[in-house]
């Protein structure tokens, strides 16, 4: 009887590990089918239309024309003014938090206002958008005589800015908070403020850290979606102000993918969902190895 | 013998929420003189010498009363940046700025206080502190390099070079040596012998030996209290107070 | 003393301007969120009522009406998505802590990091390649597919991470008592490391409540009430964002209501799961 049930459990236990061992191989051969599903869905359009897909600046379905520059520019635009915006806010809230809140209370309040941000889905983001900033935008541009569309880079920046401080505070804070209270003390010793210290001490240790969250943030901006497709307007052209509509890699997938039926339309929205993907995956990837090398430096 | 007092402290009385650590303690240093504060661990060296140059306006929790004068000023009410290029402090562990170089570490007190220099009295800064500290032959090559490849000791002595740049009135040294190896201790040590002609030095050590060979004057705390002020000669050969006969003879640690 | 006291003054209030400016831009951020939740609060408060959750959406030009299809949509999606995500999760984050040596291991957690990086957007293109082409139609499995590969890194982590901070002697005490691998870690590890699990379950799963781009292709939407997966359905996410782009003044308001009941929710879970770790 003993017996018996130490072979079923024996079983049991041999089967458990290679269930393990299958979840293991289980998860390479999703990413792995993951990637070949893009590549060999892009692949209609990578060979009509081959690289000058990357520099076409003309997107019309409807003529068959097919070129990515103008969502490739439009990610850029906005997500770059996005991260200006954010910097200002994420540096301050970073060394508020690490260095002069450093064991304080208060310090729970901005980390409860950091949470709040990063958790409000995106589609709220895109809807609050649309419904508060776009009318203020919409009397800006009538002050200043422009074409009042409201919607398009300006609005989709404001509203991702606010979306990505969360994602490079995470780091920021903690980086400003690692920097040894040895150093700060010798410079303090030596009778520098605390500006001084955050300026000559602080920041130059941490700014690796620094650069790798607002890294991180810029990738985030750049895969965002609903948020930036309900306020940027959808417009397939090169942006010439940060006045104009646009449309990013993502928007006009979020965008055109549900009515597309062209064939070649479909493998060319998936193309550009493939462009996204290495774009994001690069910096993802630049960030996590200074993260590495950060932690084990310190 | 008649010692001029460089630093006074009277009734000095520094808390941690309700836990005295220093109770009303009074004392003078001397200028240019050797002091050595000594006792067992955790009875408020560091709290002390700490408050000499004001680094408790750092942490909240901790509450100083009393009255230490420098000159005619009671450094307790001045402003803690006056204070700290006055009177500098080097600490336990060295701790050189790791995103500066050797070069610009000896400058590091002029950096940070925004003080403009010209090449000339850059190089010169450097060059008169590397000397002093015996490290302008060991580094010279390397001058522009970071400092974080250097010894330990070697490290510590860049540490004291970029608070004698500031040319501090008084020294504070919070063992300084106890993150070091005998060698690198006794270089120290000369060092101090040397530099008490330009600066006076309050040292912090629980190592008797080191007290008695670099010290002139030798406080010994116990507990918060100071339980006895004297030349080291006196404190080492005829102490009057049975507790540091006792800490003498190592009888607690 | 000798040292300039005017350039010392210039230093100090050079410190004060610095330290005041950051302390303004840091509760600066409190006005936009409070005008986020302010107007999600004040439109949506009025229409979250019983009818919110019993009625479906009134037709265009008639007032009232609810999300109900919505909302069992997106508990459909989201439960599903949990029943793939959450045990495969673990066996992935089990395999990640426990099987160090083995020739994948490494590579697998680069698989986990990388699909954690990927833009929800493509999630929803493999998950309409997938499951969408090939049946001809939306549905809501794809949908909870899409999903699912979502969640899976998250509760991975979460899992790889817990037992991370499990010290060896517990698993020392439970071979002494002659157990064997897989109840010790069914018995013994995993309920050691139960509030790190749940809590990165509960992120995760109020993660992909709020999620829209995956949906798009997927789910799609459905204006009627719809209870099988293997068609088209709605979810409170798909609802809002389009209504949103509506023109209809009733459906902004359902839009707006259906925003504020997914903030209590999402918000809601990442603040139980923030608490179950303490
Ligand atoms: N930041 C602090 N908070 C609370 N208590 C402290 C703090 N720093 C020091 N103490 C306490 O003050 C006493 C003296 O510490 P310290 O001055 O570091 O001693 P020493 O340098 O002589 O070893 C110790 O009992 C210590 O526990
Ligand atoms: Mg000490």
């Amino acid at each position: 009887m003993k017996i018996m049930i130490n072979l079923t459990t024996h079983k049991k236990n041999q089967l458990f590990i290679k269930t393990l061992k299958g979840a293991g191989y289980l998860t390479l051969i999703i990413l792995t089918l993951f990637l070949f599903t893009l590549i060999f869905n892009s692949f209609l359009s990578l060979k009509t239309i081959s690289l000058s897909f990357l520099f076409n600046t003309n997107w019309q379905p409807n003529t068959g024309n097919f070129g990515a520059a103008p969502f490739i520019i439009g990610t850029l635009f906005t997500s770059i003014l996005a991260l200006l915006i954010s910097i200002p806010f994420s540096l301050s809230i970073s060394i508020y938090i690490g260095y002069f809140l450093k064991n304080k209370k208060r310090k729970n309040t901005l980390e409860t206002l950091m949470d709040l941000l990063a958790g409000i889905p995106s589609v709220i983001y895109g809807f609050w958008g649309l419904m508060v900033l776009v009318p203020i935008i919409i009397k800006l541009q009538t002050t200043l005589g422009i074409i009042p569309y409201g919607v398009g880079i300006l609005a989709a920046s404001l509203i991702l800015s606010l979306m990505i401080i969360p994602y490079s505070v995470t780091l920021g804070k903690d980086v400003i908070n690692l920097v040894p209270t040895d150093l700060v003390e010798a410079a303090i010793g030596l009778g520098a403020t605390p500006y001084e210290v955050i300026k000559h001490i602080a920041i130059p240790y941490s700014l690796s850290g620094l650069f790798a969250g607002h890294l991180m943030a810029f990738g985030r901006a750049i895969s965002e979606t609903m948020a930036v497709t309900m306020v940027i307007g959808n417009r397939n052209f090169i942006p010439k102000s940060i006045m104009d509509p646009a449309n990013t890699l993502a928007s006009v997938i979020a965008n055109e993918f549900g009515e597309a039926s062209a064939p070649l339309h479909i493998s060319s929205l998936i193309e550009l969902g493939l462009i996204l993907l290495i774009i994001t995956t690069i910096i993802n990837i630049i960030g996590k190895i200074i993260v590495k090398a950060y932690t084990i430096e310190t | 013998m008649t010692n001029e007092t460089i630093l006074s402290i009277e009734k000095l009385n520094i808390s941690v929420k309700k836990n005295k650590i220093i109770k009303n303690l009074s004392l003078s240093f001397y200028k240019n003189k050797v002091t050595a504060i000594m006792g067992p661990s955790g009875c408020g060296k560091t709290t002390l010498i700490r408050s000499l140059n004001r680094m408790h306006d750092l942490d909240k929790s901790f509450k100083v009363k009393g009255n230490i004068s420098f000159g005619n000023t009671n450094l307790l009410k001045a402003d803690p940046i006056l204070v700290r290029q006055q009177i500098g402090m080097v600490f336990q562990r060295p701790n050189p700025f790791p995103n500066m170089s050797i070069y610009e570490n000896v400058l590091a007190g002029y950096i940070l206080n925004g003080i403009k220099l010209s090449k000339e009295e850059k190089d010169n800064i450097v060059d008169i502190n590397l000397k002093k500290v015996g490290l302008y032959d060991e580094v010279s090559d390397n001058i522009h390099r970071k400092g974080s490849h250097l010894s330990g000791g070697q490290q510590q002595r860049l540490c004291i070079a970029r608070t004698l740049a500031m040319k501090p009135k008084v020294l504070l040294l919070d063992e300084p040596t106890s993150a070091l190896d005998p060698k690198a201790t006794t270089r120290i040590e000369n060092l101090i012998n040397e530099l008490k002609n330009e600066v006076s030095i309050i040292m912090v050590t629980h190592n008797i030996e080191q007290a008695s060979r670099v010290s002139d004057y030798t406080a010994f705390l116990y507990l918060g209290d100071l339980i006895e002020y004297d030349t080291t000669e006196t404190i080492f050969t005829v102490p009057k107070d049975k507790r540091t006969e006792e800490y003498l003879s190592r009888k607690y640690g | 003393m000798k040292l300039n006291k005017t350039n010392l003054e210039k230093r100090l209030l050079k410190n004060k301007i610095f330290y005041e400016t950051i302390k303004i831009f840091s509760y600066a951020l409190l006005i936009p969120l409070a005008l986020i939740l302010f107007y999600i609060i004040k439109n949506g408060i009025a229409y979250l009522n019983l009818d919110f959750f019993i009625k479906m959406p009134a037709p265009v030009g008639e007032t009232g009406g609810g999300a109900l299809s919505a909302i069992i949509g997106s508990f459909l999606i989201v439960g599903l998505s949990g029943l793939i995500a959450i045990p495969l999760g673990m066996l992935i984050g089990v395999f990640l802590a426990e099987f160090k040596e083995h020739k994948i291991n490494n590579l697998t957690r680069l698989a986990v990091e990388t699909l954690q990086g990927i833009p929800s957007i493509i999630y929803g293109i493999v998950a309409y390649a997938w499951f969408v082409m090939p049946f001809g139609k939306f549905s809501g499995i794809s949908a909870s597919i899409a999903l699912a590969l979502m969640m899976l890194p998250m509760v991975a982590k979460a899992t790889e991470e817990s037992l991370k901070m499990i010290p060896y002697t517990l698993k020392e005490a439970s071979y002494a008592l002659g157990a064997n691998y897989y109840t010790t870690i069914k018995k013994v590890i995993l309920p050691s490391c139960q509030k790190g699990i749940t809590s990165g379950v509960l992120i995760g799963i109020s993660r992909i409540l709020g999620e829209t781009a995956p949906l798009l292709f997927t789910a799609f939407g459905n204006a009627f009430l719809n209870f099988n997966m293997a068609k088209p359905i709605n979810a409170l996410p798909l609802l809002i964002y389009n209504y949103a782009s509506s023109p209809y003044q009733e459906w902004h308001q359902i839009a707006w209501a259906s925003s504020l009941f997914l903030i209590i929710i999402v918000l809601g879970l990442s603040i139980i799961s923030k608490n179950v770790i303490k």
